[in-house]
């Protein structure tokens, strides 16, 4: 994919700012601080946004802050309830697996946001996403089948669509 | 204090390693591979313990790199799966 | 002083325990995925717990915040990874089912 002339002037649009921003940030908490140390992260930082740019090119998508907010707040206490889930099957002694793969039909569409989307579905309990491929039908590994899985992930996807705009999902591709 | 952190630090050694004989042992490819990811996690861990028991900060840079270390690992594993691209333009057998 | 301390065992402790679990169900899981599950959900709490019991015994606040970017990279390599390899376990089924 190569960047339309008309958008060359939106690289240095202030989204890039921010990633390099974010990164030269990212390289003062890691590297001890000095000045040869600031100018090697000035560097690093440029040379990050770059790539980062180019693997995935800034978006003018307004994210919903408080909606963020609330979604962070949710992480620590899914990623609790995740790993106590999966501890409780592993140590009680008649261990209740059911594991088996279901597909599950995104309303999200393919691209970064369906990316993020699949990453926060692995910090759901009990539930790890196997699809390959941009088909909306995506397989979904399940350690117990038993539970409403289904359910549970439409409810994710519904918060998480409020996130990234107002429940804009497969409508608008181009943002 | 540090002996407690020392103490933790061995025994999530053990279980590390306990971990990562069963995943060496397979019997899928994806098993090994996550035998990487264990290294990542736990091995992670057990730097930042030590890191803090001796005071000796730079230790933490061994959980940085075993952390990328194991994300590269998955990466490369996918790319090397049947059917993708290389990167001179012919796919896997 | 002691109640930092006590802080820091009870937190080291849990992740402790949430490494048992994972190590316990990558032994006991009887599938490539189940485990998966036991790898990326609970030893990465576990990582977490350890990481939040360190906090207040860094010696100073970039050292803390240099804790806290390390277990995000831990997060986003483990969400990564995991997915990469459930992705790449999901393919082999398709071509060979009874894998």
């Amino acid at each position: 994919m190569s960047i339309p002339a008309a958008s060359m002037h939106s690289i240095f649009n202030h989204g890039t700012a921010a990633r390099f921003g974010a990164y030269l940030a990212l390289w003062i908490m890691l590297i001890e601080f000095s000045v040869t140390n600031f100018a090697v992260g000035l560097l690093a930082a440029a040379w990050a946004t770059w790539i980062s740019v180019s693997l995935l090119p800034v978006s003018n998508r307004q994210f919903s802050p408080i909606g963020l907010m609330r979604f962070a707040m949710r992480l620590p206490w899914q990623a609790l309830v995740a790993g106590a889930d999966v501890a409780r099957r592993a140590i009680d002694p008649r261990m209740p697996l059911q594991p088996g793969l279901i597909t599950y039909a995104t309303r999200i569409e393919s691209g970064p946001g369906r990316d993020a989307f699949r990453a926060l579905m692995s910090l759901q309990p009990g539930t790890l996403p196997a699809s390959v491929g941009d088909s909306d039908a995506m397989l979904i590994h399940c350690l117990d089948t038993r539970q409403p899985v289904a359910a549970q992930l439409a409810a994710e996807e519904a918060l998480f669509a409020q996130i990234t705009g107002g429940g804009r999902t497969r409508s608008r591709r181009d943002d | 204090m540090i002996d407690f952190l020392y103490g933790a630090a061995a025994l999530l050694l053990l279980l590390t390693g306990l971990g990562l004989a069963r995943m060496m042992w397979g019997p899928a490819p994806a098993d090994r591979m996550m035998a990487a990811q264990l290294l990542g996690t736990g091995g992670g861990a057990i730097a930042l313990l030590i890191a803090t028991a001796s005071g000796i900060t730079a230790i933490i840079d061994i959980a940085l790199v075993l952390a990328l270390l194991a994300a590269f690992a998955a990466v490369a594993l996918t790319l090397g799966e049947p059917g993708t691209k290389q990167p001179d333009g012919q796919a896997n057998p | 002083m002691i109640l930092v301390d006590m802080f820091t065992m009870a937190a080291v402790g849990a992740g402790m325990f949430f490494f048992l679990a994972g190590t316990v169900g990558l032994l006991r899981f009887p599938d490539t995925l189940s485990r998966l599950h036991a790898l990326t959900k609970a030893d990465n709490l576990g990582f977490g717990f350890i990481v939040l019991g360190l906090l207040p015994q860094s010696p100073d606040v970039l050292s803390g915040l240099k804790l806290v970017v390390v277990w995000l990279l831990v997060q986003l390599a483990a969400a990564t990874a995991g997915q990469l390899i459930a992705q790449f376990v999901g393919l082999e089924r398709r071509r060979d089912p009874a894998a």
